[in-house]
């Protein structure tokens, strides 16, 4: 545990050393772009808040990638899980204005838990039923969200004037109303992070925990000492999916208040950077997501004041993301033990998944 | 000449060898004898490069080889077959054989192929058929091919960890035979094993390693088998007495398979198999391997679902999966989860997992860590703590673990694989009388095996299978030889009608 947090750190102090050279390269100066990125993430209280803002749907999808991968069940589609779970929660959102608003807003969360936990428990139905590789029905599930969401506020849905792809606003006993004023930060990220820690108490202090990482290692093993891989399969898509699922409805009733295309700018994927940064480690999870926060928000003050393009914030994600794998490869131990099981299964997985998907995946991102 | 000189390894607190000497000259079968545990398979992994040694070092000839580097050892000759098959998975075997010819530029499968036949025949292997993944082969099959491969190099130096507990009696003679021929070209072979009489019968130097030293280094000619077992086991303890010879009183039948047939493609891969197994009696099943035993296992599992017939438990109160504990043949691969610590293998257990999980749910990790160090102490699993990964153990220990977790769950039956593999007679000895003690109290036991000897000391009832047949047989010394004849008769009668895919 101590090992591999010294070489997450050494991992982001390397990727640093890249950028900076990056920096230097084009022109900048890295000190006053490294200034820049501080204030914007974290300098001041609202920029702090907003970051912690932002990691929110983050966590709440590395949760979700979390529970899935450590049973060697490639969920990539976190992203249509969360859109499923803010669809259901804004198409309840606007019928509750009757309803008093704690209830109101655990009805939100409700719907959002359910309806993601519909999208990422149908892939693992697939998979324990069919067959079906859910690398690739999770990658079909996120364009099937996407459209859904399209023609919901197109259709159904649209705001009453019918101007704007976007969806009735939600009813206001149905709005969150815990903030920490004055910012944006909100219930959603205590909500989040107690998910996180309900994770790790489930994943390794639970016989269902157990067993899921039992057969993240070992399918084989585990139907031997009579273990339902199907169900598991099944129970743990589920459960990763509401938990996408409930990130999309605390975005809904704590933020938009409403949906519109393109809800998502990619949460999902991004949020498999954030697991395997926190090496699947739910806990681990919240500074990582936090970390991905900062950059988002960093990225933006670096743009407004240094005149560096958001695209180099990509950059640093991937060079972050590289040099911690080119660390894992070369570690000896400690050192992603947690993923090294359910990463040789990966090769054994992306061994099935046809070039066309994988590629479609890529330009998806 | 191969010599290794002065070699020290230690793994983190574990000290797994401390300066050992071994040579092994030219054209001599060179056996290393040790106990689980200590230190053969660190030795030889060393010799072929795969681990670095933290002291001393290897010669061939006596020019060095570069240390820690297996591309090395192999192009200068050494190569070797491991008690854990070092194969890929989702190859095919023809492609298995192919891969690794250092020198060659373009495959040509047909070749390989009939190179691979020509050795196989000589050895009196039989090959899987055409295009077979590795995935799909059972051990033995995996073992063989590893021979066939390490053979196909023309090596220097062949170091054989483990092969012959895994072979059929009708493939023994053949194989020691190469070995002989081998030595007449000149070459070195290291074997491995835990079989002293074969060591003494073919071997022409014996090294024997406890706790990481070397304790007795002899011609074969100048020793015999109690002088080894002593060397191995150390003067303290005395050489454990094999299974207790009191009969035991068959009980009520506790499992009943019915008419169990299993179709795989157009295969009749078990065809109305009917077994009884009653409590307090172990009932032995005789073959060589892909006659449908590894079908059964699944069965029996859970695994695999039967295209007819059924299992029967005569408690209606007890759950299937909970009432039969199983010790499968792939141990690393269907028994155990080697990443997870020994604690939570524990877990896997069934009826373990009922008494250590709380009724919510909840693990009680304190008193699942304290259960398995008591087993591990008990069963002298030789393990540093209950939170190690199991991959961190050596093989024998490994098993011992899997056996002493199935032993533990008190169900109540075993269907168990070759129980003894890998393990060196003192602790296959224990193991056996364990196995006996459990179904003296009631326990009942399946045992699948085609070590004859194992079965005839251990089984109140014996019967053989062949092509998913089981027939019973009159248990008795004088028919060993006939029961033998048939496991073997069927499995030659087997390769000239097998149905290819």
């Amino acid at each position: 545990m101590k090992g591999s947090l010294a070489r997450t750190l050494l991992a982001l102090a390397l990727a640093a050393v890249l950028i900076c050279i990056m920096l230097v390269a084009l022109g900048a100066s890295p000190i006053n772009v490294a200034l820049a990125f501080w204030e914007g993430a974290f300098g001041t209280w609202l920029a702090l808040t907003d970051t912690l803002t932002k990691s929110t749907p983050l966590l709440f999808c590395g949760l979700a990638i979390a529970v899935a991968f450590e049973g060697a069940l490639w969920n990539i589609g976190a992203d249509g899980q969360l859109l499923a779970g803010a669809m259901s929660a804004g198409a309840l959102g606007p019928m509750l204005s009757a309803w008093p608003h704690p209830l109101a807003v655990l009805a939100m969360l409700l719907a959002g838990a359910g309806g993601g936990a519909l999208w990422g428990g149908t892939a693992g139905w697939l998979r324990a039923r069919r067959q079906v590789n859910e690398v690739i029905s999770t990658i079909m599930l996120n364009f099937v969200a996407a459209q859904i969401l399209s023609w919901l506020v197109h259709g159904p849905l649209i705001e009453r004037s019918h101007a704007y792809p976007i969806s009735l606003p939600i009813a206001p006993a149905a709005e969150l109303r815990l903030y920490f004023r004055p910012s944006r930060l909100n219930f959603g990220m205590l909500l989040a992070i107690s998910c996180a820690a309900a994770c790790y108490a489930l994943l390794y202090h639970t016989e269902k925990g157990l067993e899921l990482r039992a057969m993240g290692r070992n399918r084989r093993a585990c139907e031997f000492s009579g273990i339902n891989t199907a169900e598991l399969t099944v129970c743990a898509m589920a459960l990763s999916g509401a938990l996408a699922g409930l990130g999309g409805a605390t975005q809904v009733t704590a933020i938009t208040h409403r949906l519109y295309e393109s809800f998502s700018p990619g949460w999902g994927y991004e949020a498999i950077a954030v697991a395997l940064i926190a090496r699947l480690n739910a806990l681990a999870m919240v500074p990582s997501a936090i970390v991905f926060g900062a950059l988002d928000n960093g990225a933006q003050a670096m743009q407004r004041t240094q005149g560096i393009s958001p695209v180099l914030v990509q950059v640093i994600e991937g060079a972050v993301i590289m040099v911690l794998l080119a660390l894992d490869a070369t570690g000896r131990q400690g050192l992603g033990r947690t993923l090294k099981g359910p990463m040789s299964q990966a090769k054994k997985a992306t061994d099935d998944v046809s070039v066309e998907s994988v590629s479609q995946l890529e330009a998806w991102r | 000449m191969l010599a290794a000189k002065s070699i020290t390894k230690q793994f983190g607190r574990i000290r797994a060898l401390a300066g050992v000497d071994f040579v092994a000259s030219r054209g001599e079968i060179h056996a290393l004898l040790g106990e689980n545990g200590a230190g053969k398979s660190t030795l030889i992994r060393i010799l072929t490069g795969i681990l670095r040694p933290d002291s001393g070092q290897v010669t061939l000839n006596r020019i060095p080889l570069q240390v820690g580097s297996a591309a090395t050892a192999l192009r200068r000759g050494i190569a070797a077959v491991y008690q854990t098959p070092m194969l890929f998975e989702r190859m095919t075997w023809e492609e298995n054989l192919a891969l690794g010819r250092l020198n060659q530029r373009r495959l040509d499968f047909v070749q390989v192929t009939a190179e691979a036949q020509a050795v196989a025949a000589d050895l009196g292997f039989t090959l899987p058929p055409p295009r077979t993944l590795v995935e799909e082969l059972s051990v033995p099959e995996r073992v063989r091919l590893e021979i066939l491969r390490a053979l196909r190099s023309h090596p220097q130096v062949l170091i054989l960890d483990e092969p012959t507990s895994i072979l059929s009696p009708t493939e023994l003679q053949p194989f020691l035979a190469l070995l002989c021929r081998l030595r007449s070209q000149g070459r070195t072979v290291v074997l491995v094993t835990h079989k002293l009489a074969e060591a003494l019968a073919v071997a022409d130097h014996v090294t024997i390693l406890r706790a990481g030293k070397v304790v007795g280094e002899t011609a074969a000619c100048h020793t015999n088998e109690a002088e080894l077992a002593r060397l191995m086991m150390g003067e303290d303890r005395p050489r454990p007495s094999s299974a207790p010879t009191e009969r035991r009183q068959p009980g009520k039948p506790v499992v009943q398979l019915h008419q169990i047939t299993v179709r795989s493609a157009d295969r009749l891969v078990l065809d109305r198999v009917s077994l009884t197994l009653h409590s307090g009696a172990i009932v032995g099943i005789a073959g060589v391997e892909r006659n449908g035993q590894e079908e059964l296992v699944e069965v029996i599992a859970g695994v695999r679902s039967a295209s007819s017939g059924s299992i029967v438990v005569a408690d209606p109160n007890c759950d299937r999966r909970e009432a039969i504990a199983i010790v499968p043949q792939d141990r690393d691969g269907d028994g155990l989860i080697l990443e997870l610590s020994l604690w939570e293998n524990l877990l896997l257990a069934p009826r373990l997992r009922r008494r250590l999980v709380s009724r919510h749910g909840w693990i009680r990790r304190a008193s699942a860590i304290q259960l398995c160090e008591e087993i591990i102490s008990l069963f002298n699993v030789r393990a540093y703590s209950a939170k190690v990964p199991v991959g961190s153990l050596s093989g024998g220990n490994r098993q011992r673990f899997l056996i002493a977790r199935t032993l533990a769950a008190t169900p109540a039956v075993i269907a168990a694989c070759d129980i003894s593999r890998g393990l060196d007679f003192s602790a296959a000895a224990e193991l056996r009388a364990r196995l006996c003690e459990y179904a003296r109290r009631g326990g009942a036991v399946l045992l699948i095996s085609a070590d004859l000897e194992e079965l005839f000391e251990l089984c109140d009832r014996l019967y053989v299978i062949n092509r998913g047949r089981v027939a019973e047989v009159r248990l008795g010394q004088q028919n060993m030889a006939e029961i033998g004849l048939m496991m073997a008769g069927h499995f030659a009668d087997e390769t000239e009608s097998r149905p290819e895919k």
